[in-house]
């Protein structure tokens, strides 16, 4: 293997695993990481006591003054990433992925 | 839900013309089509903006109008989770699988997954594979067509599913690939117009001020729902597994579904392939987002206006809410949308169908025993929609009668392929046969629908979860790690898919409680909200890791299969090193089982 043609295995490799890494968490483990780290993102009120007597379940709620254009942030990251964020990263990797076929041509 | 006292005349005008549109455009691609590739693939003529097109209405299918709002006001903030995770899929079938596979020029997934791993064998689980996904899926859409109908006129869901089902099979019988793409490409924008305008309508009379971009036009609306249905946006429901499984679903599952990945076999080069997915996510993205608008609506009016909507009717809701709040014209262009959103569905699945049956199965024969196991496939299908129409028609069924007829036509298609099959007929005979399998896929599909699952999107997460474990995992894996082979392939997509069908017999099928299935030592743990789904989170780990594992204790593939991976990727050279390291799936395994561990955890923090 050349190292010009190494060099475009690295970078399809690399680049390829970044993009995927970050498309996973905008559009798959978001919703888990907001699960795990739930202290840090909500708060729990009312109790969950006062959950169970009405609505059944436990449940957590978001801080009132987090959110973005009205919307609480996790949900505004949720649909906003998972769609613009995802189309993004599916650009870039387009771009780069482009460079590296005319590459494999020359 | 009661259906509408008469017929809503403007609502059937606009159905009929987008019905006759479908046929004509069909009609007019006909005289492109001349060799089996332009059959099946288009001639891989299609290009990016056109293909992006076709993935939109492919991907938006009828659950868009009714399955994703029923869940949205069942499920919540887990129901956008599912639909967010399903944009987002999108690139991930790109990034790992759409640009390779159409450098590898099959006609089909199946095709594939033969050809990579030099196995006919293989060829003929994974068609199995994709008529259990096909159906699953195609059943939901077809009902929906039938919901759509019985709302219009009034009439019972089964001449919906006749009517639009014939429409369909002729057009893609008559059209082709080219039919068919054409044709998505006019229902993807009919449907966006007419989902995107009238829930605009829907949000204006509601009070949203960003009304004209539905997607993020109901923000100020949020203090109000919070006092009306405080928990709408509450994320924290459920296990983190069960955002983990939808992930797996989604991602494999839509480079499984070989409805989807057909498309990417159509396309002019490797570019094409990429640009189209972009284009079709970003639009994906479009309607998804307005979809959670709708059910934002949806609960909000149910909530204040004291609307009594039975669960039974969630499924309706959309057109429930656009004729309350925006007027009949606008209900009558939802309806045309939701009756376009369905027939593309259906008609990329019967192209997947006709394909498997005829190019991957009958064509590959070289003589009358590989023959056999079309016929018999054909026969056990055949066999059981004449079941289903004395059940449906004539109220003559039940057990034992499905194993019966199965069988007979089973035996029947069996002995009839031993009698007439021809090996090495030439292409324009294929091409003949592939207008007759087409159309008794067709109406065997319609005949099979008569009775769909009662929940359209949860059928159709199922068919994802199979479909990712069955036949997602070893495209991945033949695309990115050279040492895959068949053994590997064979053990995972077998073991894979039977953990997701039997989960779903049990389950979607049966009406089994999740958490007591005869599952070893996992069942305990399927509770919950969506808790079912964490069978996908077994399903997939346990496919990567049976085929990583076996293929490593078994011989390598042939240098030529292993060429095939370097050429996927636009090598002219071939190197053994490229695409063949430890890290890759020494990585998938830990996070396998790292994944399958997890369900175990935190039992006693979550609601059972």
């Amino acid at each position: 293997m050349s190292n010009d043609t190494r060099r475009g295995y690295k970078i399809e490799v690399w680049v390829t695993a970044i993009c995927f890494i970050i498309v996973a968490i905008t559009g798959g483990f978001f919703s888990s990481v907001v699960v795990i780290l739930n202290e840090s993102f909500f708060s729990q009120v009312p109790t969950p006591e006062h959950l169970i007597e009405a609505y059944g379940e436990t449940m957590f709620v978001f801080k009132e003054h987090l959110s973005v254009w009205g919307f609480p942030l996790h949900y505004f990251l949720l649909i906003v990433l998972s769609w613009i964020g995802a189309t993004a990263i599916g650009a870039i990797w387009c771009i780069v992925m482009d460079r590296l076929e005319e590459q494999q041509r020359a | 839900m009661e259906p509408r006292g008469e017929v809503f005349v403007l609502g059937l005008v606009l159905s009929i013309v987008v019905l006759v549109i479908s046929v004509m455009i069909s009609v007019w691609a006909r005289r492109f089509t001349r060799t089996l590739g332009d059959y099946y693939v288009a001639g891989r003529s299609i290009g990016a903006l056109n293909n992006g097109l076709a993935m939109v209405s492919l991907a938006l299918s009828l659950t868009t109008f009714i399955g994703l709002t029923a869940l949205i006001i069942e499920g919540l903030y887990i129901a956008v989770a599912v639909y967010a995770s399903f944009t987002a899929a999108f690139i991930g079938l790109m990034i790992l699988a759409a640009p390779y596979l159409r450098r590898h020029k099959s006609f089909t997934t199946m095709a594939f997954i033969s050809e990579r791993y030099g196995s006919k064998t293989l060829r003929y689980i994974s068609v199995v594979i994709m008529l259990i996904v096909s159906v699953l899926y195609l059943g939901g859409n077809l009902k929906g067509i039938g919901i759509v109908f019985y709302f219009l006129l009034g009439v019972p869901e089964i001449w919906g599913i006749i009517v639009g089902g014939l429409v369909v099979t002729l057009y893609v019988t008559l059209g082709g690939m080219y039919g068919v793409t054409y044709n998505q490409t006019m229902q993807s924008i009919v449907l966006i117009f007419c989902l995107m305008f009238p829930v605009a309508i829907v949000l204006r009379t509601m009070g949203a001020t960003g009304w004209a971009f539905p997607p993020l036009g109901y923000g100020d609306m949020v203090p109000l729902m919070t006092e009306t249905v405080p928990h709408y946006f509450w994320a924290m429901v459920a296990h983190p597994v069960v955002y983990i499984a939808i992930f797996l679903g989604s991602f494999f599952g839509i480079i499984g579904l070989p409805h989807f990945v057909m498309r990417f076999f159509t396309v002019r080069d490797a570019r094409e392939a990429r640009w189209s997915t972009v284009i079709c996510v970003f639009l994906v993205g479009l309607v998804n987002t307005t979809v959670y608008a709708t059910g934002f609506a949806a609960v909000y009016y149910m909530q204040t206006a004291g609307a009594d909507v039975p669960t039974a009717a969630y499924d309706y809701v959309v057109f429930i809410l656009v004729e309350a709040l925006a007027g009949e014209g606008w209900l009558a262009l939802a309806i045309a949308g939701s009756v376009a959103a369905g027939l593309s569905t259906v008609s990329g699945l019967l192209m997947i169908m006709g394909a498997g049956l005829v190019h991957d199965l009958y064509s590959e024969c070289e003589s009358k025993f590989e023959a056999l196991p079309f016929g018999a496939v054909l026969g056990l299908v055949a066999g059981l929609s004449f079941n289903q129409v004395l059940s449906t028609f004539f109220g003559f069924g039940g057990m034992p009668w499905p194993w019966i007829w199965g069988l007979l036509g089973l035996l029947l298609g069996a002995v009839l392929t031993h009698l007439f099959f021809k090996p090495d007929v030439d292409d324009d005979l294929k091409l003949k046969l592939s207008y007759g399998a087409m159309l008794l896929v067709g109406i065997l599909v319609i005949i099979f629908s008569f009775e769909p699952p009662e929940f359209i999107l949860e059928a159709i997460m199922w068919s994802f979860g199979i479909a990712a474990a069955g036949l997602g995992v070893p495209i991945v894996l033949g695309i990115w790690w050279k040492r895959t082979n068949k053994y590997g392939v064979g053990a995972g997509m077998v073991v894979g898919t039977l953990i997701a069908f039997i989960g779903w017999i049990m389950i979607g099928y049966m009406g089994m409680d999740p958490v007591d299935i005869p599952f070893p030592f996992f069942a305990r743990y399927f509770y919950g909200p969506l808790g079912w789904i964490k069978v996908i989170a077994i399903a997939v780990p346990v496919s990567f890791i049976l085929t990583i594992v076996v293929s490593w204790l078994t011989p390598p593939p042939a240098k030529d299969l292993q060429r095939q991976v370097d050429e996927m990727h636009g090598w002219s050279d071939v190197d053994p090193k490229r695409y063949n390291g430890k890290a890759l799936p020494i990585t998938i395994i830990v996070l396998s089982v790292f994944i399958m561990w997890f369900i175990t955890t935190l039992y006693d923090q979550f609601p059972k």
